[in-house]
């Protein structure tokens, strides 16, 4: 323990004597300001703490779209653009350094000569070096906490869960930055190698996403035209037997039911041509870090139980479409957002977070073994 | 010998087959033999590539040996708990820019396990004993090659080791500061500590060190103390005005002319064997300038070690 404090209080000195550290802090101070100066009250909207008053019905005080809006800004694009992309590009530049510094020549006999196990002080010297992002995104729902206590009076704890989700995201990534310093012993090539694995990361959750709202906008197609098939042929076969087979109405219905069935051969063609590739790249998407579903965590834990939050209203989940008809477009693509937002978030932690953290060990887990191994 | 019960009769150190060999090809150590006595300073010397450094970071866990036995302070080499006894300090150790003089104390104190009231007096009481009381407050950064060098054999000393060792610790340090370290060597050996010296500077060595080993291609060529290793060549010179005597060839060992005057030598340390060929001398009126007892130094011990080797560093050549 009095070494890891050792360690610790140590990262704290190295971060803090880095210009950079100070810069992000300073950038992320800024963020939530701008954040705090959106107000609410009985007409509607300000910004920049009253400069620009915007007039809406919706977004009053007090109005559960409003706590929907301010909380769907804060999940939505602090945490998702902020520190998933911005604030984690300047931690990694931040800590890339860190493992090939302290395994260079000169610095390391002096810690590897002290009574400590090497894999111990692998994964302690690992544990700290993530000081960086816990200080930057405490620091950062604190002032997130604050604003949202003040502006729509909801004091909620739940914002610190952004603590560990974008700890262990930032974690994922500086695994593999560890495991390239410790075999380049070079913190730009590390850096360098972890943006290309994080941009691979995302190409290949983007494919997926993208081919599973193909696939399941080929199923929803499946699902409503069969039925709407089902449907239209009993209302022929009433007709039929109530009017005969040369009634008009039957002609056109069977001219509907034919077009439908034209529909259904194509997304059934489609969910077969999609699957050759969406199951690899399933597959593949299961041993690697879950960085963009890690971070939708927080979405949807603090999405309120009534509905109210920005991330449905730009799904378009709010408008209000009475006796649609099913096989419409727009009923279709409704559909299949729904059918999305509901398989992502019914995946589970174990998938999401569990599955992550495997794949950060196991290259943590080379890394240590280099460490351990290696003659320095 | 029973590793973990550390004795007064054990040596602090006792090696025995230490070897190194880089992917199987490169023979850095092979098969060192070598024992530190308590309360000694032991020097050892090599040239460069001839394994010191190795055979240092293999004592301190920082090299994995290839083969080796033995034991540090009666535990067996590798056994880490035994490093909480045991002072480092690398040769150019780096550390880190951002601590203070007392920082860098505390932060790798606290990783060998001192306790953090023993780090605060240990802390003042080692930065006044290097000379640096007034810098503790100071980012190392600001510090000379000197001033971190002193830093070094401080950090090496707050866990209050029973052995210490030290690479190159003179290393970029002024003469009036390696005489403060030579001192402050004798007087840690004066308090019973073992000190374990790597250096490149022999006449420093032969001033401080009771005991010295001599690397040369990953073995030791010579070890033991500087009064044993010198003894053949102790010889008791005599310094005489004028041409040798004719009688002076058969009397002693070696005769050679020197500017007009001629050194006789005769093998040993014995005064007694000298005096009736002084009185001889003096018998004939002639001037005796001179008469010294002699032994080889240091260096030129070395380069007799070295002197048939063509390249004294590691080989690819199988011993």
């Amino acid at each position: 323990m009095m070494a890891f404090r050792a360690l610790l209080v140590d990262a704290y000195r190295q971060l803090s004597a880095a210009k950079l550290f100070w810069i992000t802090m300073g950038m992320s101070i800024v963020v939530v300001l701008a954040y705090g100066s959106i107000g609410f009250n009985d007409t509607g909207m300000s910004l920049f703490f009253g400069l620009v008053d915007i007039e809406n019905e919706f977004f009053t005080a007090g109005s559960p779209w409003t706590r929907g809006l301010y909380i769907g800004i804060y999940s939505g694009f602090l945490v998702s653009l902020w520190l998933a992309w911005a604030a984690t590009v300047l931690a990694l530049i931040s800590t890339c350094t860190i493992f090939p510094e302290f395994i260079s020549g000169g610095a390391i006999d002096l810690t590897l000569s002290k009574p400590i196990g090497r894999w111990k002080l692998f994964a302690m010297k690992y544990l700290v070096s993530l000081l960086f992002v816990v200080l930057q995104v405490l620091v950062f729902c604190i002032g997130v906490f604050l604003c949202v206590g003040l502006r729509i009076g909801e004091w909620n704890p739940a914002i610190f869960v952004a603590v560990p989700i974008v700890s262990v995201f930032y974690s994922y990534l500086y695994a593999v930055s560890v495991l390239v310093g410790m075999i380049t012993r070079s913190g730009i090539t590390a850096l360098l190698i972890t943006g290309v694995f994080w941009m691979g990361l995302w190409s290949a959750q983007t494919a997926e996403s993208v081919l599973n709202r193909f696939m399941t906008s080929a199923q929803v197609d499946l699902d409503r035209f069969g039925e709407a098939i089902d449907r239209q042929e009993s209302i022929v076969a009433e007709l039929t037997d109530k009017h005969g087979e040369n009634d008009v109405r039957v002609a056109q219905r069977r001219e509907q039911i034919t077009t439908w069935q034209d529909d259904m051969e194509d997304a059934q063609e489609l969910v077969d041509d999609i699957d050759d590739w969406y199951v690899p790249v399933s597959w593949a998407l299961t041993v690697l870090p879950k960085t963009g579903q890690t971070i939708g965590l927080l979405d949807r834990w603090l999405s309120s139980a009534d509905g109210f939050d920005l991330a449905a209203i730009m799904r378009g989940e709010m408008e209000e479409i009475e006796d649609f008809e099913p096989t419409t477009r727009l009923a279709r693509e409704q559909e299949t957002q729904r059918r999305m937002v509901d398989e992502y978030r019914g995946r589970s932690l174990w998938y999401v977070i569990g599955t992550s953290l495997l794949f950060e060990m196991g290259v943590l887990a080379l890394a240590g073994l280099i460490f351990v191994r290696r003659d320095f | 010998m029973v590793a973990g019960r550390y004795t007064l009769s054990m040596p602090t150190i006792d090696l025995h087959d230490v070897a190194k060999t880089y992917r199987g090809k490169v023979y850095a150590l092979r098969g060192i033999e070598m024992q530190v006595p308590e309360g000694e300073i032991f020097g050892l010397l090599g040239p460069n590539g001839a394994g010191k450094s190795t055979l240092v970071k293999i004592m301190m866990t920082v090299i994995r040996p290839t083969r080796v036995s033995g034991t540090i302070l009666g535990h067996p080499i590798g056994h880490r708990p035994t490093l909480r006894d045991v002072g480092y300090l690398p040769e150019h150790h780096r550390f880190p820019n951002y601590l203070t003089g007392t920082q860098v104390l505390h932060t790798y104190a606290a990783l060998a396990g001192v306790e953090r009231r023993l780090r605060r007096s240990r802390g003042v009481d080692l930065l006044n004993r290097v000379g640096l009381a007034d810098w503790g407050h100071r980012k190392v950064s600001t510090y000379s090659k000197g001033m971190l060098q002193r830093l070094g054999i401080a950090h090496a000393l707050m866990n209050d080791p029973k052995l210490l060792i030290l690479d190159e610790p003179t290393d970029g340090v002024d003469p009036v500061g390696r005489r403060e370290i030579r001192d402050l060597l004798v007087e840690l050996r004066a308090e019973g500590r073992a000190i374990f010296l790597n250096s490149h500077l022999l006449s420093e060595l032969e001033m401080v060190c009771d005991r010295v080993a001599i690397l040369v291609k990953g073995q030791v060529a010579m070890q033991g103390t500087i009064e044993t290793l010198t003894a053949d060549s102790r010889r008791i010179e005599v310094d005489v005005e004028g041409d040798a005597p004719e009688w002076a060839d058969e009397a002693f060992d070696t005769v050679e002319s020197i500017n007009g005057a001629t050194r006789c030598a005769l093998h040993g340390d014995d005064p007694v064997a000298v005096q009736p060929l002084i009185d001889r001398l003096r018998g004939e009126q002639r001037v005796v300038r001179a008469v010294r007892p002699v032994r080889e130094s240091l260096e030129d011990l070395f380069m007799r070690a070295v002197e048939h080797v063509d390249s004294p560093g590691a080989t690819e050549r199988k011993p």
